[in-house]
């Protein structure tokens, strides 16, 4: 193997540059041919003058013998820049492996071998040492292990009552949390008193009030011959008591024929039997019977 | 200096029976002969590439074109290899005598083509190549490049001791093992490079 010196390195980089003697430039030449060892180093010393380039450690007066050496060939060229971009990606793996911060153990682990070695002996002693231990203490072990044992256990009930306890605190807030059944709070109670549910039925209609009911609508149905352009209500009990009356009533077209409402306060209707007496007024005022519709009223 | 027509060249040219004295001047075995005569163009393109011409191959063609003439008129040639270097430093001669090849000032020399020119390439596919191609490498090999072309000046110094140290190699022969890796390296981003190229175009 052909080593370059100090001297001889010099002298290479004056040969790529140009800077030699014509002699001497043919002296290099001829030994580089004949031994190919010498021609390695030349071609080191060209990957490390481009490298110097490229990291633009180069002198002036250099760089510019480079630039007019070196760019002459395309060869050459494409030394430059694959020199340029090994640079480049060298030094980005330089920063990522800088920035991962490895361990001491990994940062000495490629670059000193006494150091490794006394690591490694370093690790046997104190493998040694905890076998040793290991065996002296091997009783205490064992109890410390049942009474882990025995705390795992513990601690594993614990957790489970815990569990549960949380289950059912979660269960009974659920429930708590569940809406109650509730009663409508409907303001205006509506009642339907359609054809047959006149007097001769036997199972009249019935009205739930809650306690919010303040109006009670109740729609009764007409016939194509109830053709009246007015009408009038009057309401009684069960017992021929009159609850109220209502007159001037007109008919509303509903889906499937007309109907006539009845509005009646709820707290005109307690709980019991009532019976709507509904009348067709004509045009001259004379008044005719329509139907008698009964209904039950209930309360919450 | 710059590539120019050569009269010589114009008037003759390599024929095979040429070729073939060349040949059997290297060396009586064909394929030894073969491997003579690739070493021998390889040492001129070599040369002058170290000179600073700017199409070296053309002019090493040249020179076993001359030498493959001289033979054919019955020159001759003990040993085809050196005579070729010697014809090589004429043919450079030569060249620094035409005025078109004289050096003139930096100040004044054109600016140097572009490198990227060659090719339609950029940086990033460089960059790209060449990372595809450090992948293919040992993890071993690549981290010795790359840590060997690592740091600046007295960083990239302890980085090298580092690897002697390690190695417990010569720092020459840690250098040269570099080198080889490298021009490996080289190689494979030019391949990858031309067949990229070749896609693109």
């Amino acid at each position: 193997m052909w080593r370059t010196a100090q001297g001889d390195e010099r002298m290479l980089i004056d040969y790529l540059l140009g800077n030699l003697p014509e002699p001497k430039q043919e002296e290099v030449e001829d030994r580089a041919f004949a031994d190919r060892s010498y021609l390695a180093a030349i071609q080191a010393a060209e990957a490390d003058l481009i490298d110097a380039y490229v990291r633009g450690d180069l002198s002036d007066p250099e760089r510019r013998q480079f630039e007019l050496r070196f760019f002459a060939s395309p060869v050459r060229r494409k030394k430059v820049e694959f020199a340029r971009t090994l640079a480049k990606i060298a030094g980005e793996e330089a920063r990522i492996k800088a920035e991962a911060r490895p361990s001491l153990w990994r940062r000495m682990l490629p670059w000193d071998r006494p150091l490794h070695f006394a690591a490694a002996m370093g690790a046997l002693l104190c493998a040694a040492a905890v076998s040793w231990l290991t065996v002296e203490n091997r009783a205490m072990r064992t109890q410390v292990a049942d009474l882990q044992s025995r705390g795992s256990e513990l601690k594993r009930q614990t957790t489970s009552l815990s569990a549960q306890l949380a289950e059912e605190r979660a269960r009974s807030a659920k429930v708590a949390a569940q809406p109650k059944p509730t009663i409508p709070q409907a303001l205006v109670a509506s009642l339907i008193l359609a054809r047959g549910t006149s007097r001769s039925q036997d199972v009249p209609s019935q009205l739930v009030l809650t306690p919010g009911a303040k109006l009670v609508q109740i729609e009764v149905q007409l016939e194509p011959r109830d053709d009246f352009p007015r009408f009038r209500g009057e309401l009684r009990t069960s017992g021929g008591d009159e609850v109220l009356t209502r007159a001037g009533l007109r008919p509303r077209r509903a889906s499937g024929g007309f109907t006539v409402s009845v509005d009646i306060p709820a707290s005109a209707l307690p709980p019991g039997q009532y019976e709507l007496a509904l009348k067709g007024v004509t045009a001259s005022g004379s008044e005719r019977d329509v139907g008698y519709y009964q209904f039950g009223v209930k309360r919450y | 200096m710059t590539a120019v027509e050569n009269p010589a060249r114009q008037r003759w040219s390599l024929t095979q029976e040429a070729l073939d004295g060349l040949l059997n001047a290297l060396s009586p075995d064909r394929d030894a002969a073969g491997a003579r005569y690739l070493e021998m163009r390889a040492n001129l393109v070599r040369l002058f590439e170290w000179r600073g011409c700017t199409a070296p191959e053309d002019y090493a063609d040249e020179v076993i074109n001359r030498c493959a003439r001289k033979l054919g008129e019955g020159e001759a040639i003990r040993d085809v290899a050196t005579y070729s270097v010697g014809v090589a430093r004429m043919l450079l001669k030569e060249m620094s005598r035409d005025p078109a090849n004289r050096t003139s000032p930096l100040e004044q020399a054109p600016v140097p083509r572009s490198p990227a020119a060659a090719g339609v390439s950029g940086e990033d596919d460089r960059e790209d190549c060449l990372r595809r191609c450090l992948s293919g490498f040992s993890s071993d090999n690549r981290d010795f490049i790359l840590r060997y072309y690592q740091g600046e000046k007295g960083e990239k110094i302890h980085n090298r001791k580092g690897l002697e140290r390690f190695y417990g190699l010569a720092a020459g022969t840690l250098r040269m093992r570099a080198l080889r890796l490298r021009e490996k390296l080289q190689e494979c981003m030019e391949r990858r490079l031309e067949r990229k190229d070749a896609i693109s175009l």
